[in-house]
């Protein structure tokens, strides 16, 4: 006699979504990466507002120095550095039990005979963690509230790409730990390699600061860095693509891994086919890149003015520069009027010419050095000057156009005094204690419900 | 040595030149044979014999060197026997954390299994005393009967379990076998057993596996033909002589 059917696999996908929840709040790792999260950005808060407020009683006795203060920079990254801490080095020992606890105990060879495929399975995993990723946002709401309460000013794009940088970081880092799971036989082995790769990112990050060449390239591609560009509040499509990218590989790399009655070497090959698509579709998006400045003191903007004359230009803009890559006058070039040249005008070509120069102590011996030299069409100019302000007339001047700035309303800046030592028992003791009594529940239950 | 292959052709699955290799030893070599609707078939073998990589080959979980598996003559891909077969494996601890009680539901809900079903099944597997623990805090013979109870909630017509009646005692092992009994109405069952007495008391058919070899299969009466053996003669007997 045939069995009734089963339910529908929506429905048995929402069962296990609440399976995975219980599964994770059941889980003492949770609740502590939140206790020291809490911590963490409870001190980060603090002292920045000190530091703020320092900074903000000589902007209110000088007003000119008022637009200075930005609390994205004041506050807001310094506050989520403590989440980058916590995503980076915590936040992995959580996401590999979602699929290293179920290998470990045998209910992954369950899970893989229910009628969903094991994308599904890895997706509804994911859905789970990310349901719990907004718990972990618990303090850095606190923080927004309080600011907020405190009078401290809050401009939403640059704050919601804030929130939605550290998101793309988490779920890139939370792939990487499923993927670990999937390929490990046992959870330290999954927590070492996931660690490997968040430590190994922000150990290439920190090793390539201040270099150039292919190791600046790739180090411009470490998660750290690409972490980073989203506290500038420059929404790049780049920067999205390659975090959504590395975090669709991981995932789809953890299916493959996870597919039932695969041999090693079709995963492999499985992967390495997936390896080539996604290189393809990446390097078609960076060829494609568009960015939109979120920030509300426009660091990332040209005058409006310029930025409709530069796109305008149809020539090729060649310029050559003759300055080491670790020159600090290159990294104020690169990150000021470059990048924004970079953005705004359609063909330009960059020339980086080798150099004499032997470093911060040393002279050079090449008569052009710290020269950068201009094309368009055949006209040549050149300067010494890294400001936007005398290169961009001598691009003008090549081009034969003439460009009258527009008035912009200038960035007020927000100084703010003010005391955030008092919302320290939050971070310190509130939630801590939540969390404890969170975890301690789980256990004191277990050991209530072994011996009675 | 002719092996009878057993079963009738449009038998409910057939499995055939089914073989194995980790690395470079053949753990399982040319297994064919054919699951009757509403037997309970058992495979008996010794411990290393490939029980396990049989059954789990068979689900799909771990890939095969050759072999396929089909249903009225129809090849099934290993996502397609999802839909056929429940595989139950031995030794695992599924969401040990969380209450009996909870796992328990949550097997119900995804097989979509009746309230009075999984309440059947704690009765007749005595599980009351246990449902507010968690798993990882029970003695091996409740965690069997936890892992039963998860089996028996499933739909698929074709159930196979790998050693359901390691830690019972007698007494339990008999109770368990009645309640298979009344299951096997609704479903056939493969049944991996490595203790020859409970494989006679329960089983319909046998199929004998020795260092991942087919041996034989069919009723033991049959089997005792193909060993040379009386008609009377015990499972202990006839995997003896065959082996």
């Amino acid at each position: 006699m045939p069995l009734p059917e089963g339910p529908s696999r929506a429905r048995i996908a929402r069962y296990l979504l609440g399976q995975e929840l219980r599964s994770l709040l059941l889980s003492p790792a949770l609740w502590l990466l939140l206790a020291i999260v809490s911590i963490l950005v409870g001190y980060s808060f603090i002292q920045a507002v000190a530091l703020y407020s320092q900074a903000s009683r000589t902007a209110l006795s000088f007003p000119e120095l008022a637009a200075g203060m930005n609390p994205l920079d004041g506050i807001l990254v310094p506050t989520f550095g403590a989440y980058y801490l916590g995503e980076t080095l915590l936040l992995p020992f959580v996401a590999i039990r979602l699929i290293g606890l179920d290998k470990e105990s045998g209910a992954l060879k369950l899970l893989l005979q229910l009628p969903l495929s094991p994308l599904s399975l890895c997706a509804i995993k994911l859905a789970a963690m990310g349901l719990l990723w907004l718990l972990i946002l618990l303090p850095a709401g606190l923080v927004l509230l309080f600011w907020h309460k405190m009078g401290g000013h809050l401009h939403l794009p640059e704050t919601a790409l804030l929130f939605a940088g550290h998101g793309l970081y988490s779920l890139v880092v939370v792939t990487i730990a499923m993927f670990a799971a999937a390929i490990s036989d046992s959870l330290p082995t999954a927590a070492m390699i996931s660690l490997a790769v968040t430590l190994g990112s922000w150990v290439l990050d920190f090793a390539v600061s201040g270099q150039g060449g292919t190791m600046a390239l790739l180090g411009s591609f470490s998660l750290t860095s690409m972490l980073h560009r989203f506290e500038t509040g420059l929404l790049a499509t780049s920067h999205i693509a390659a975090l959504l990218g590395l975090a669709l590989f991981f995932f789809l790399l953890t299916t493959f891994w996870l597919r039932p009655g695969r041999t090693t070497l079709s995963r492999l090959g499985a992967s390495l086919v997936l390896v080539g698509i996604l290189a393809s579709l990446l390097a078609g998006v960076l060829q494609t890149s568009s960015a939109l400045d979120l920030s509300e003191n426009r660091r990332h903007s040209l005058n409006p003015a310029d930025s409709r004359a530069l796109r305008h230009l149809e020539g090729t803009l060649t310029m050559t520069i003759h300055l080491d890559r670790r020159d600090s006058r290159l990294l104020d070039l690169e990150h000021g009027i470059l990048a924004r040249l970079r953005r705004a005008v359609p063909h330009l070509v960059v020339r980086y010419a080798a150099t004499g120069a032997t470093g911060l102590f040393g002279a050079s011996e090449d008569p052009k050095y710290g020269l950068i030299e201009y094309t368009y069409e055949g006209r040549h100019d050149q300067s010494y000057s890294n400001s936007a302000e005398e290169i961009l007339p001598i691009i003008y001047r090549l081009a034969g156009i003439t460009v009258r700035a527009e008035p912009v309303p200038a960035y007020p800046g927000y100084p703010l005094v003010a005391d955030a030592g008092p919302t320290g028992w939050w971070f310190y003791l509130v939630i801590p204690l939540l969390c404890l009594a969170a975890a301690l529940h789980g256990m004191l239950l277990n050991f209530y419900q072994t011996h009675r | 040595m002719t092996i009878e292959t057993g079963g009738s052709r449009d038998g409910e699955l057939s499995i055939c030149g089914l073989s194995k290799r980790f690395g470079t030893s053949l753990v399982l070599s040319d297994i064919s044979f054919t699951v009757i609707p509403g037997e309970i078939l058992g495979l008996i073998g010794p411990n290393g014999a490939g029980k396990t990589t049989l059954l789990e080959s068979i689900t799909g979980l771990c890939p095969v060197a050759s072999g396929t598996v089909c249903r009225h003559g129809r090849e099934l891909e290993p996502e397609e026997r999802r839909r056929i077969l429940w595989y139950q494996p031995d030794n695992i601890l599924p969401f040990a954390r969380q209450r009996v009680a909870t796992t328990l539901s949550f097997f119900r809900h995804v097989h979509g299994a009746a309230t009075a079903e999984l309440d059947e099944l704690i009765t007749g597997l005595d599980l009351d005393a246990i449902l507010a623990k968690p798993l990882q805090t029970l003695s091996k013979g409740y965690r069997r009967r936890v892992l039963l109870a998860i089996a028996l909630l499933s739909r698929q017509p074709l159930l196979m379990l790998d050693e359901p009646f390691d830690g019972f005692d007698l007494r339990q092992a008999l109770s368990v076998m009645d309640l298979l009994r009344r299951h096997v109405a609704r479903r056939t069952m493969i049944l991996s057993i490595h203790q020859l007495s409970e494989a006679e008391k329960i089983c319909d058919r046998f199929l004998l596996l020795d260092q991942g070899r087919l041996l034989g299969i069919g009723t033991l009466e049959a089997l005792a033909r193909q060993a040379g053996l009386a008609p009377d003669a015990t499972l202990e007997e006839v995997f003896l002589a065959l082996t």
